[in-house]
């Protein structure tokens, strides 16, 4: 006695369902996944603050490795884009180039809505809820020995301080209102003079802006990696 | 006795003495002519070249247009606000207090031992979408201010320097 065993048929119903499943399932996925690195995507602050100008006029300038988290990005200005800002020729080779650090976080984005008037209320205004963005500018003018002028003023002191690790010395000025106010660390080197400029700004959440070591820090790491 | 040769000389030296003097001290006060500038606002002047200069700071800290040289209730609010922030007593006066927290903004463009002609220093505050500026020129000027198009509004002209120390919003040229 011979006995067929009929082999199994796959139904050409099945297949088409299971190949729109098996496409479901992976657009499933892929979406999620897209999804889930976008809002995990990790804040990248850079291991050297130099990458933040790469690809710009300034990535061979001699310029800050260390930066504080707050800072994401930069914006370099080179002395022909300050040339054409002025809107007249200026001695280009004696201009310095500028690299701006906008902090980001809470107390440091701008919160002018419109122009100053009377829509801002008075209150408001007294408390230094209108106020700019927070940023820290630092500007390098190569070849340079100097630095600029002193300050002085019943509300201004200015005092050296060393940085730590390129053994230089910093002059620090602030114009300190109650704490607050802005804050020039200037120095030089070898290579030429520079300056950052930032303000601890006075705001209803209490204050925005760098410290003065984080400022003395960024001003000590611009020659970090010299021999 | 000394004869009248002698009195002669020792008055001439004298006076030539004193006008050394006097010019060493008239170049320090120039240096120093920022913050010796008069009050702006209700508390000072209301127009004129101080009040360009206070304007143009403002333009870039606190987004104030037009700079036009006349002190009025925007240019007061935005006053307000940058004193708050800067941690000043608030009163809406540009006093030596506020003009010294304004020049300290003020970043020289050139090598700090060169002398730029024109306009050399700025200052610039991050906005979104770019950045405001407000330039000035300090040598051979005493500073005066340089106003942006689309900033200034007559009697102020942009890309002009204007003056500081006058009562009227007067042009000058920095360059030699």
């Amino acid at each position: 006695m011979v006995t067929t065993i009929e082999e199994p048929r796959i139904r050409p119903e099945w297949l088409l369902g299971g190949a729109v499943t098996l496409l479901g399932a992976i657009i499933i996925i892929v979406v999620t996944l897209i999804l889930g690195a976008r809002e995990d995507e990790p804040v990248v602050t850079p291991v050297d603050a130099t990458e933040l100008t790469a690809g710009t006029c300034a990535e061979d300038l001699r310029q800050p490795h260390w930066v504080p988290k707050t800072v994401q990005r930069a914006a370099a200005e080179c002395p022909a884009d300050i040339s054409a800002a002025i809107g007249r020729t200026t001695a280009e080779d004696h201009l310095g180039t500028w690299i701006i650090y906008p902090l980001e976080g809470e107390g440091n984005d701008e919160t002018f809505s419109g122009g100053p008037g009377l829509s801002w209320p008075e209150d408001e205004v007294r408390s230094g809820a209108y106020h700019p963005a927070s940023a820290i500018t630092y500007v390098a003018y190569p070849g340079s020995t100097e630095l600029s002028g002193e300050l002085s003023g019943d509300n201004v002191t200015v005092e050296w301080s060393d940085l730590a690790d390129s053994g230089r010395e910093a002059r620090v000025t602030r114009v300190d209102n109650n704490g607050f106010g802005p804050v020039r660390v200037e120095w030089t080197d070898d290579a030429g003079s520079y300056l950052l400029l930032g303000t601890m700004g006075r705001t209803p959440e209490g204050g925005s802006g760098p410290t003065v070591a984080e400022l003395l820090r960024i001003a000590d790491s611009v020659a970090a990696e010299d021999e | 006795m000394p004869t009248t040769r002698t009195w002669l000389q020792a008055g001439g030296g004298t006076v030539a003495a004193a006008l050394i003097i006097a010019a060493v001290v008239q170049a320090m006060s120039s240096s120093a002519m920022w913050v010796s500038n008069d009050p702006v606002g209700e508390c000072g002047q209301t127009s004129g070249g101080a009040v360009v200069a206070a304007q143009n700071v403002l333009w870039a800290g606190t987004g104030l247009e037009p700079v036009d040289g006349a002190w009025d209730a925007e240019s007061e609010v935005a006053a307000k606000a940058f004193q708050a922030y800067n941690g000043l007593p608030v009163n809406g006066c540009v006093d030596t207090s506020t003009w010294l927290t304004m020049r300290a903004y003020l970043i020289s463009l050139c090598d700090p031992e060169y002398d730029c002609r024109g306009p050399d220093h700025r200052v610039r505050y991050a906005a979104p979408g770019g950045a405001r500026e407000a330039f000035f020129a300090d040598n051979e000027c005493d500073w005066g201010s340089y106003v942006l198009p689309g900033v200034a509004a007559s009697p102020v002209t942009s890309n002009k320097i204007t003056a500081l120390s006058r009562d009227a919003v007067v042009e000058i040229e920095c360059e030699s």
